[in-house]
């Protein structure tokens, strides 16, 4: 466990750094002058002068890596030069606000497709698990940015539900409520699209499970088909359902991103397209590294887990 | 069926008796989705030739128009055919979908195929290289080369995705030819002296095409979501060159008035999509061929 | 001794599964009793429905496309068509098995320990402290060394043979009446073999239960059992006390399975002999009797009429055959 647990986290390191140099190279990577891109809109002799000096740009280029990644490290990303404010903070303050969409809408898919993939896999083929394979198979092709849109034209549009439309966000602190009513659509429209794929992961490997000889023993203990169900089902079935989510988070960042953008919710999705928009480079960097390596931890994180679940994992 | 299939393991090992060979039938509903993806790719390849209007004609005196005879799906709020705007718009979808596909497999299966085949250190290296990749958000790898390299043509959105999708390729089709050059008549083959291109060819290609082609069908599906998700947010071809995606975007602004400007081009969307979806997956249980994680 | 007081009374049952080919009829027709204290022994080829059958009897039989017909009754308790719900009232305390393959009948993400007491805390209603005290008691009892230490593996850190004996403590966990064990031994080394059926036996004996054994190595039951069924297509084909069966057995299925098991009597490099033929699938059953394209004494009626089970010489022994082999009773035992 030790070992497997190092070897990871040498992994780990080793694409955290790949992910900062191309970040970091981005720039060199495409077309055209790097001063210019990254100053944009904001290309005077006085922001050149300035950047030349904040990123080293007539040192050579691996001094320009170590300089800048000594700065990430010390939770320096550098000053936006288009809207002059640190790159860290906005991304400071615009994160919590992805990871309370994302943690809302996993709870709720996690909440919806565990019972429902068991109800499933109780009787494979029954009239409930056609219905739902066949509904979960129809929402698979259902893009979020398709659901989002649809969700405020029926629910903020049509039925005028207050608080769900564009543009009505407020922060936790003010007034958590409303909050919560301005982050309901987005939540659900994630959910939407991972309880669509826990669901199927989770259904087939638990009929697959349910076949076990282990499962025949346990019934054959005269415990209720309930415990036998969530003690010794469940969780092997459920490392599919683990590696499930943890590959499914680099989608729900990117449908994260499409619901504050239609929504407006400053999160770093809306920051991003904004920035994009502005050609606000160093920014767009500053989210697209944060971002990245969020996902590489996030995924180590559910690597670690999934051993804990199923420790033959380790061994092999 | 899966009911079946547990009396099965039971019964073999007890009572001896063959089972039946499976044969799951494509069926009716697979036939017409491939009708629809035909229709959808030939309208979008003759949309020129076909009697429709200008796509990017604005009609003045004709603007937000419901659904009706003149305008089949209606006007947007510039007074452009709807109708034919989803046509046209089928066109950026299925381009960036297949072009970035042909990218991916061309590019992730033979390296997938060889480093499956030949093992060692080649393997090692490649695998180790690609796994790496893997790891990096390919969706935000790929709004990060999008936003930047500007003007944002086809064709670079193409090169982008399709390079993006060559380290996911690599790992289906290598799993898939380890499957296979693992068996017995694959070592056989080798063993009377048959050549490497040989084996690669006319055994290894045969045995793993069946998984490659209902992985292309659920990968072209992927592809043309994240097309959508890019012209959503403004990252995919510039407008007024309408994209299903694109189009939706704009259509958000006028949600309220016009509710069918975003109505149509989601439904031709989420049809060709799940008629891909299924046509993949019929495939897939078909073929008989185990689950590949996407 | 009357029926009531019988452990278990099993009669015409049937198991039939429905299958994409046809129905097959893995258990025909079985009829037997097992005494308490007793040791009986089911044995078979694979393929002659034996798991099949004391699968049923527990009632543990795959829940779709089964039909079970007539009669189980384990200590008054009617098993064919009992509910689910109902027949868990029996399960672990009346009767529990012991299954055949140790690497799958343990669950590979569960703990042993808390294998052996969930039974304990569920069905016996123990707390936490009392049903681990109790588990590694069990443990120990099966002959596993260190038990503390044990409670907490995972069965992947285990041994076949360890891991046997666990599955042996979580089916004697409720103190079962009758324990039913399924090739117990199948997937072990030979030299555990003994050692697992030694532990058996002895269990027995000390717990007061009953045992059935099923297996197809008539080697395993010789000793071990004071009365045999030799099961042939899912039917009886001869049943009586384990030394009137071994030595005055009158079916020539029960000979051709006793020379074709391995004896220490034999001498070095003794051939042993083999069944011609496979044994008949079930899909497609003649109608006579189901040995006779594989019996060298066959003759028309064979083919056309299925024998059934008639009396031979000691009361309780029984054999279904037209052409018995001539009985070798008065003659002395070997």
């Amino acid at each position: 466990m030790l070992r497997y647990v190092t070897r990871r986290l040498v992994m780990l390191l080793g694409i955290v750094f790949v992910i900062s140099v191309g970040s970091f190279y981005l720039i060199h990577l495409l077309p055209g002058d790097p001063a210019v891109v990254i100053l944009g809109t904001g290309a005077t002799p006085a922001n050149k002068a300035a950047l030349f000096k904040q990123l080293g740009l007539d040192k050579p280029i691996y001094l320009q890596y170590f300089t800048w990644i000594g700065n990430v490290i010390r939770g320096n990303m550098g000053t936006s030069f288009i809207s002059q404010s640190s790159v860290a903070a906005t991304i400071r303050a615009a994160l919590p606000i992805d990871l309370e969409i994302i943690v809302l809408s996993q709870l709720l898919a996690f909440v919806a497709a565990i019972p429902m993939a068991m109800r499933s896999a109780r009787k494979p083929d029954g009239p409930l698990d056609r219905v739902l394979g066949a509904s979960s198979f129809t929402l698979l092709s259902v893009p979020p940015f398709i659901i989002i849109v649809l969700l405020v034209l029926f629910v903020s549009i049509k039925l005028g539900i207050p608080h769900t439309g564009p543009s009505s966000y407020v922060t936790f602190a003010s007034d958590p409520i409303g909050n919560l009513e301005s982050l309901a659509l987005p939540a659900f429209t994630l959910a939407i699209g991972s309880f669509v794929v826990y669901y199927r992961v989770l259904r087939s490997d638990l009929i697959a499970t349910l076949q076990e000889e282990f499962i025949t023993m346990a019934r054959s203990k005269g415990i209720s088909q309930r415990r036998i169900m969530w003690r010794h089902a469940f969780r092997p079935s459920s490392v599919a359902l683990l590696g499930a989510a943890s590959v499914n988070i680099g989608g729900l960042l990117a449908s994260g991103f499409v619901v504050q953008y239609l929504l407006a919710i400053p999160g770093l999705g809306y920051t991003l397209i904004s920035a994009i928009n502005t050609s606000d480079f160093l920014l767009v960097q500053g989210i697209v590294l944060t971002v990245s390596v969020g996902v590489v931890l996030i995924n180590f994180i559910f690597d670690f887990v999934i051993n804990i679940v199923d420790p033959r994992i380790s061994r092999e | 069926m899966s009911n079946v299939a547990n009396e099965f393991s039971l019964l073999e090992e007890t009572l001896l008796i063959e089972k039946p060979e499976k044969t799951e039938p494509l069926g009716i509903l697979f036939w017409i989705c491939v009708g629809w993806i035909g229709v959808n790719v030939l309208a979008a390849i003759l949309a020129n030739v076909l009697p429709m209007k200008n796509p990017l004609f604005e009609d003045y005196n004709a603007i937000n128009v419901g659904p009706g005879l003149h305008h089949l799906f209606g006007t947007d709020d510039l007074g452009r055919d709807i109708f034919s705007r989803v046509v046209f718009g089928s066109r950026v979808s299925i381009a960036v979908g297949v072009g970035a596909m042909v990218i991916g497999f061309g590019v992730g299966a033979p390296l997938g195929m060889l480093a499956a085949y030949k093992r060692g250190r080649f393997d090692t290296v490649l695998t180790t290289f690609m796994y790496v990749l893997l790891a990096f958000p390919a969706i935000i790898a790929t709004i990060a080369v999008l936003s930047f390299w500007t003007p944002r043509a086809l064709l670079k959105i193409i090169v982008v995705i399709g390079l993006a999708s060559v380290p996911l390729v690599y790992r289906v089709i290598r799993t898939a030819t380890l499957n296979v050059a693992t068996k017995d008549y694959i070592i056989a083959a080798k063993v009377q002296g048959a050549t490497d291109r040989r084996i690669l060819i006319k055994e290894l290609l045969p045995n793993i095409a069946p998984i490659g082609v209902s992985f292309l069908l659920i990968g072209i599906a992927t592809v043309i979501t994240l097309e959508g998700a890019l012209a959503f947010l403004g990252l995919s071809v510039n407008p007024p060159t309408p994209s299903w995606g694109n189009m939706i975007n704009e259509a958000r602004t006028v949600l309220a008035q016009n509710p069918w400007l975003v109505i149509f081009p989601s439904l031709a969307l989420c049809l060709f999509l799940l008629c891909l979806n299924f046509i993949g997956d019929r495939l897939r249980t078909h073929f008989d061929v185990t689950e590949v994680k996407l | 001794m009357s029926e009531s007081e019988k452990l278990l009374v099993v009669k015409d049952l049937a198991t039939t599964f429905a299958t994409a080919g046809g129905l097959v009829p893995a258990v025909g027709g079985v009829s037997f009793d097992l005494e308490r204290n007793e040791t009986l022994g089911i044995v078979g080829e694979s393929g002659s429905g034996k798991t099949v059958l004391s699968r049923t009897i527990m009632g543990l039989q795959p829940r779709a496309n089964v039909t079970v017909t007539g009669s189980a009754r384990v200590n008054g308790f009617e098993v064919v068509g009992a509910s689910e719900k109902e027949k868990r009232q029996i399960w672990g305390t009346e009767v529990a098995m012991v299954f055949q393959d140790p690497m799958t009948s343990l669950n590979p993400v569960m703990r042993i320990g808390k294998q052996i007491d969930e039974a304990l805390r569920v069905r016996m209603g123990m707390n936490r402290a009392a049903a681990r005290a109790r588990a590694i008691e069990l443990l120990e009892l099966v002959g596993i060394p260190s038990p503390a230490q044990r409670y907490d593996a995972y069965p992947g850190q285990l041994s076949g043979g360890m891991r046997q004996r666990v599955v042996i403590a979580t089916a004697l966990a409720c103190s079962p009446k009758l324990l039913m064990a399924d090739e117990p031994t199948t997937g072990l080394d030979v030299t555990i073999q003994a050692q697992i059926l030694n532990l058996l036996d002895e269990l027995k004996d000390r717990l007061k239960m009953s045992v059935i054994l099923v297996t197809h190595d008539l080697g395993v039951v010789a000793t071990r059992t004071s009365r045999i069924v030799v099961m042939y297509a899912g039917r009886i084909v001869e049943t009586g006390s384990t030394r009137e069966v071994f030595y005055h057995h009158r079916m020539p299925y029960t000979r051709a399975l006793l020379e074709s098991s391995p004896k220490v009597s034999n001498h070095p490099h003794t051939r042993l002999a083999t069944i011609p033929g496979r044994p008949p699938n079930l899909l497609k059953l003649a109608q006579g009797c189901s040995f006779a394209p594989r019996c060298a004494y066959a003759t028309d009626r064979c083919h056309q009429e299925r024998p059934e089970l008639q009396p031979a010489a000691e009361p309780g022994h029984s054999f279904a055959c037209w052409n018995p082999l001539p009985t070798t009773r008065g003659v002395a035992a070997p």
